[in-house]
């Protein structure tokens, strides 16, 4: 997403054609509307004309009374006309919008992990916001501007039938409306896109001030923010002086070029009624033709300018859609395996690569080097090793969130990559290092994986990750609402959220990302004697950081830069390995040292 | 982005007449500033509208004066008149355009400004009580409706408005009787103008509404999409999304039908009078009560009756939002900051004692959270805070840094009172690495930086080196120039701790407030770090709060908080010792080892015996 290439705007028409076709009865039935409503409109002044030359000036009260009459017949069909008008040409554009909504958001939902990390969700939201309204608006248009076109060549053509000298002066000036409409559309659309551009900058620094207020008045940047804004703020309005100067350029000649074309029909025309060669009704009818033709001339002028905005903006959404997930099902899928969880890593390379398009110099180091990793079912093996060592990336791998660049990773005999995604990823519970729960009510957050799970089943989750007791004293219990505007929980009480998402999952392999990082000891002595339960019989891999939480392992794997180091259980690494000591923090003396006092307040718990 | 997902609440949309007088009145206060270019766009912007009305009467005088006399000098008369009316409207819409922007754009300017730095000047009960997106929609979406009626909508509204009433005026004076005629349909279309502005309001509130919701499913599917994908939930997810949608669309053809059977009664009484016009009034000619020019004029007129009502209805939803959007605003701006600097506010001072003195504290309405804390931290001493979850300790720290204030006692540095000290002292002076460590979406560069205003290259350099990880991250591809990403997705877990770090570094403040700052790092890297920060912070004050007790025990002096008392002070041995709360604490925190290895255990025993 960020290295944007150009894009031909073919797909952008494309997705445009598609979405009209779609529709194409309804465009049919606008489109109809719209022809009798010009035809209607178009009327009038004629009928007007008539009225008042045959009935005012020849004073004829009956054909006056006819001429009205008829105007109003033909009001009625006019109006009834602009209403269906109206209401097909929003019709088509809603529909197409709802549809290519519900597209853009279904892909999104398969693209792989890699499109969403190096993709911003501020411009992902614009796709299906103001994108979207772009191409609303201009599916809108289509049928309205068949119905301009079309009243603007009949009312040329009635002019020049009428009075070809007087039409031809009258319409002299109008086609410069037309030009100007286009030039200022095309002028300010640069512009209004800049401004646009400096809006979302102003709302981005909004959005991480508030969001990030507790780093913001931590480190007291509020003068830094603020400058920030102001700077932002001035560059807006800069931009909307400039766009308010062209609009003030433009707009008022808008207003006088028709202007200039009913001086002059009243003064060339005057003089033809002057020497008989033209009506009263006559000239009157040419004034009103003239204002008639003012609004579907501007709106020509302008649609070619929103054309190319919303083939701009059609062409955006294309770029997302034509992202191909990279992540799919095989053609030959297969289903998973019985077995009870054997997971083997051979060989296995990794670097985080950027998406395609991007920069090359974007790619990562290598940060798994021929990995290999077996663990035998049922077996618990912590994964330790320095910040930034790779352990999240193993992590990551299993459900298969990235695809390895060397070697393979086998669950139960087969190939993730051969495995039916679905099938894979409900084999393969993950409590991530980062927590995410959704606005919702804590049991749905629990039950996550199996909305329909009874409420034993999602207590029973609860308890195991040691949060029941807490859940049961809110006062909506279980239905408490979370995440963002809901409840506050602390981080700790959030880890055991996820914890048991997790666990409810009830999955083959369960794998927990320095799950319990923000929970105190004797909550977490808690939760390992739950967990302890939960991992029997399970393969699983925890992640952590705390001794005695990887002491929970049956065996330990010390990974550093991408590879494995060193093996064992907790004590034998303890023993033999220098590094595994140095990244616990942890010299052999201090350990045994540390152990007497450990010991009686032991017994002083129970 | 989070403006998006702001659910719109009914109610604080629609102004009562008291409070839309209301908003009124301090919008123009705002404005005061610019009396003189606002005094000057109103005179202008009538004579432009006079000025867009004398064509037609130009036309009428033509008709009648000249064409009906015969009389050439009249006719040519009026074509100059009409023109010279019409190169006047050129100049005053050119020149009323650029100032009315210039003043909206101004006023803009300085709500965006006063919104933003009120915001930053809020306390922290402040953001606890309001879910960011609502907060960040009154700074985009409801600022952008200003701008939108600013841009497109004051000028066409008042140009309308006036227009309206003179097209009226005009008629009046030309002909009373056929005026009354031709505003016989009137009251149908002020009817139905009613009713359209009250359901294409209720249908645009509900449409906004829908719009609101569609767009934070998508972005909460978006930021979740992680455990989406993990937990193969994506079709559930779809369906959701379906269904939002849908209801927009219906939203959306509902306002469509609504208008759709409004626009078909402005039309059709245009049409209609206009058939009036020409009846009544050619009647009225026979009768010779009025002149056929004057029956062209009504005529030409008849654009300038019906077409500013259809645009003021539709206007209406503008103005009315931004009417909405400013009461919203300026209800923000009247929301006192529970955290002000006090007239006569004194600088901390360099170095000195940290001192909580009988601090009791509950979060807004919530329980008490901290009850009775006595506690003194001495310069150079380096404290940690223990204890269990919702025990209280981050509140605490957010106390010290006075981002709350204590509801009783007081917390003082230096002999000052956090309350009286000057905020730029304060915050230069004591720093918190809070628990939710935040990245912004920027470089590594950009996210240290933010620890000291106006900090160079050398001096982000030299605080990363300092944590020793200048290395780590100029071997980057793109070195410091590497984006972070959204909430630093580019970087590990711990990673993004050392940028947090790293910042702290570059504050180099008095006082060291570390909120599980560490707990992601690997306890190698964690004492590296800690060994690192506390050269730096060589006589002056740490406190650290940690769930690793390893943490504790590098400290001088441990505090346990427990329920949100202090129940236990004194050095990690002493208090191993003393065999209260943090014995037991600590038991936790290595005891599984033994259990799991008996050796161990036995081994010990011999030792303890
Ligand atoms: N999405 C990503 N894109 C590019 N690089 C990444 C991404 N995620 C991680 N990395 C890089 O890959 C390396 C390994 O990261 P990983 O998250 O696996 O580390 P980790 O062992 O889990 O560390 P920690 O203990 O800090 O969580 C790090 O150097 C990190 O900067
Ligand atoms: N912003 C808030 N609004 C209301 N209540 C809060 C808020 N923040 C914390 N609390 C409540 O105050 C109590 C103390 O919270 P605090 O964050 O100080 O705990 P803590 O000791 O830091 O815990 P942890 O170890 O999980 O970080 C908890 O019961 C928590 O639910
Ligand atoms: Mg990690
Ligand atoms: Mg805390």
């Amino acid at each position: 997403m960020s290295a944007r290439r150009e894009r031909p705007s073919r797909a952008g028409w494309q997705l445009l054609a598609r979405a009209v076709k779609d529709q194409r009865n309804w465009v049919v039935l606008g489109v109809t509307a719209g022809l009798f409503w010009t035809g209607a409109k178009v009327a009038v002044p004629t009928l007007a004309q008539l009225a008042i030359d045959r009935g005012i000036i020849s004073r004829d009260h009956g054909a006056l009374l006819e001429w009205s009459l008829a105007i109003l017949g033909v009001g009625i069909v006019s109006a009834v006309c602009t209403g269906l008008r109206r209401f097909y040409a929003f019709g088509i554009s809603y529909r197409a919008e709802t549809d290519l909504r519900d597209r853009l958001f279904a892909h999104l939902q398969r693209l792989h992990f890699a499109f969403h990390d190096h993709a911003q969700t501020g411009q992902l939201m614009a796709r299906a916001a103001t994108d979207l309204l772009q191409v609303q608006s201009f599916l809108t248009l289509i049928p309205i501007t068949i119905g301009n076109a079309l009243t603007v060549s009949a009312v040329v053509v009635i002019l020049f039938v009428t009075n070809p000298g007087l039409a031809a002066l009258a319409l002299a000036a109008l086609p410069l409306i037309n030009v100007v409409a286009k030039r200022f559309a095309s002028n300010i659309h640069p512009v209004s896109l800049e401004l646009q551009q400096q809006l979302a900058e102003v709302a981005g620094t909004v959005e991480e001030t508030v969001v990030g207020v507790r780093v913001v008045k931590g480190f007291g940047a509020e003068a830094i923010q603020g400058g920030k804004l102001r700077t932002r703020v001035d560059r807006v309005f800069e931009r909307a002086v400039l766009l308010g100067r062209m609009r003030a350029s433009f707009m008022p000649l808008l207003d006088f070029l028709p202007a200039l074309g009913l001086v002059a029909v009243l003064w060339y025309g005057g003089h033809q009624v002057l020497s008989g060669h033209l009506s009263v009704g006559e000239l009157v009818a040419f004034m009103t033709y003239i204002l008639m033709l003012i609004a579907p001339l501007r709106m020509l002028g302008t649609i070619i300018a929103m054309a190319q905005r919303a083939v701009a903006s059609a062409t955006r959404i294309d770029e997302v859609l034509a992202t191909h997930p990279a992540i799919v099902d095989r053609a030959d899928g297969q289903t998973l395996p019985p077995g009870h969880g054997e997971l083997r890593f051979e060989e296995v390379s990794f670097a985080y690569l950027p998406p395609e398009g991007g920069q090359l110099s974007d790619a990562g180091m290598p940060v798994l080097d021929r990995l290999d990793l077996h663990v035998r079912p049922g077996e618990a093996v912590a994964l330790v090793g320095a910040t930034g060592s790779g352990k999240s990336t193993v992590a990551r791998l299993v459900p298969r969130f990235y695809e390895v660049l060397g070697g393979r990773i086998t669950i139960d005999g087969a190939d993730v990559q051969d495995l039916r995604l679905r099938e894979l990823r409900r084999a393969v519970g993950i409590v991530f290092e980062d927590t995410f729960l959704f606005s919702d009510t804590i049991r749905n957050n629990i039950s996550f994986a199996d909305p329909d799970a009874p409420q034993e089943t999602v207590e029973w989750a609860a308890r195991r990750a040691g949060l029941h007791d807490f859940v049961a004293d809110l006062p909506d219990g279980y239905e408490t609402v979370v995440g963002e505007q809901g409840f506050a929980l602390s981080g700790g009480q959030r880890q055991r959220v996820a914890l048991a998402r997790a666990i409810l999952a009830d999955p083959r392999i369960l794998i927990l990302d320095d799950a319990t990082s923000s929970v105190d000891p004797t909550k977490e002595h808690e939760i390992r004697a739950a967990l302890a339960a939960v991992m029997k019989g399970r393969t699983t891999i925890v992640i952590a950081h705390r001794p005695a939480t990887v002491a929970l392992a049956d065996r330990v794997v010390l990974l550093d830069r991408g590879r494995i180091v060193a093996e064992g259980t907790h004590t034998e690494l303890l023993a033999t390995s220098e590094r595994y000591r140095r990244l616990l923090a942890q010299s052999a003396r201090e350990e045994a040292g540390s152990t007497t006092p450990q010991q009686d307040s032991e017994a002083l718990v129970r | 982005m989070m403006g998006w997902g702001s659910g719109a609440v009914r109610d604080e949309e629609k102004l009562s007449s008291s409070q839309a007088r209301q908003v009124v009145r301090r919008s123009l206060r705002m404005l005061r500033p610019y009396r003189r270019q606002v005094t000057v766009a109103l005179v202008v912007l009538v004579v432009y509208t006079l000025a867009m009305l004398a064509g037609p009467l130009m036309v009428r005088l033509g008709i009648d004066r000249g064409l009906q006399a015969h009389d050439a000098l009249v006719l040519n008369l009026a074509v100059v008149g009409y023109l010279v009316a019409a190169a006047v409207a050129v100049v005053l819409g050119r020149t009323q355009i650029t100032l009315i922007t210039r003043v909206g754009e101004s006023f803009l300017r300085d709500l965006r400004v006063r919104v933003f730095d009120h915001l930053q000047a809020m306390g922290m009960t402040f953001f606890d009580s309001q879910p960011a997106g609502r907060l960040v929609s009154r700074m985009t979406s409801d600022v952008d409706a200003l701008q939108t009626l600013v841009q497109q909508g004051l000028v066409m509204f008042i140009q309308n408005a006036l227009l309206f009433v003179a097209t009226i005026v005009v008629l009046v004076v030309l002909s009373p009787v056929l005026a009354a005629v031709c505003l016989a349909a009137m009251p149908v279309v002020v009817v139905a103008s009613i009713r359209f502005r009250r359901d294409s309001n209720v249908a645009y509130l509900t449409v906004r509404d829908r719009v609101g919701q569609t767009l934070s499913t998508l972005q909460e599917s978006l930021s979740g999409i992680r455990v989406v994908q993990a937990f193969a939930r994506e079709e559930s997810q779809n369906e959701v999304f379906v269904s939002h949608n849908r209801a927009q669309l219906d939203a959306n053809l509902r306002a469509v039908r609504i208008s759709a059977r409004y626009f078909p009664v402005i039309e059709l009484a245009g049409i209609g009078t206009m058939a009036i016009i020409v009846g009544v009034g050619g009647v009225l000619v026979h009768d010779s009560f009025i002149t056929v020019g004057t029956v062209a004029a009504f005529a030409l007129y008849l654009t300038n009756l019906f077409e500013p009502i259809q645009q003021l209805s539709q206007l209406f939803n503008t103005v009315q939002q931004a009417g909405a959007a400013l009461k919203k605003l300026f209800d923000l701006l009247d929301v006192p900051s529970d955290l002000t600097e006090r007239p006569g506010a004194v600088d901390l001072p360099e170095t000195g004692e940290l001192l909580v003195e009988d601090v009791g504290f509950a979060y807004d309405g919530r329980a008490q959270v901290l009850a009775d804390v006595n506690l003194a931290v001495r310069p150079g001493e380096r404290l940690a805070l223990v204890g269990p979850t919702g025990a209280g300790k981050s509140t605490l720290a957010k106390l010290m840094a006075r981002m709350y204030d204590p509801g009783e006692g007081r917390i003082g540095y230096g002999g000052v009172d956090l309350r009286d000290a000057t905020f730029s002292s304060l915050r230069h002076r004591i720093v918190v690495v809070p628990q939710e460590g935040f990245l912004f979406d920027g470089t590594i560069f950009e996210n240290v930086a933010i620890g000291r205003r106006g900090a160079d290259e050398e001096a982000v350099r030299r605080a990363l080196r300092l944590i020793g990880v200048e290395e780590r991250f100029q071997a980057l591809p793109q070195g410091l120039a590497t984006a972070v990403r959204e909430r630093g997705s580019r970087l590990s877990a711990g990673e993004r701790q050392l940028v947090s770090l790293a910042r702290a570094a570059l504050a180099d403040p008095a006082v060291l407030v570390l909120d599980e700052a560490t707990s992601s790092l690997d306890p190698g890297t964690e004492a590296d770090v800690e060994r690192a920060m506390a050269g730096l912070m060589q006589g002056r004050t740490v406190v650290v709060i940690a769930h690793r007790l390893s943490t504790a025990e590098r400290a001088d002096r441990v505090a346990v908080v427990d329920h949100g008392e202090l129940v236990e002070e004194g050095t990690h041995d002493q208090l191993l010792a003393d065999r209260g709360r943090y014995a037991a604490l600590f038991a936790s925190w290595a005891g599984e080892q033994q259990r799991r290895h008996p050796s161990d255990l036995a081994e010990d025993a011999v030792v303890s015996s």
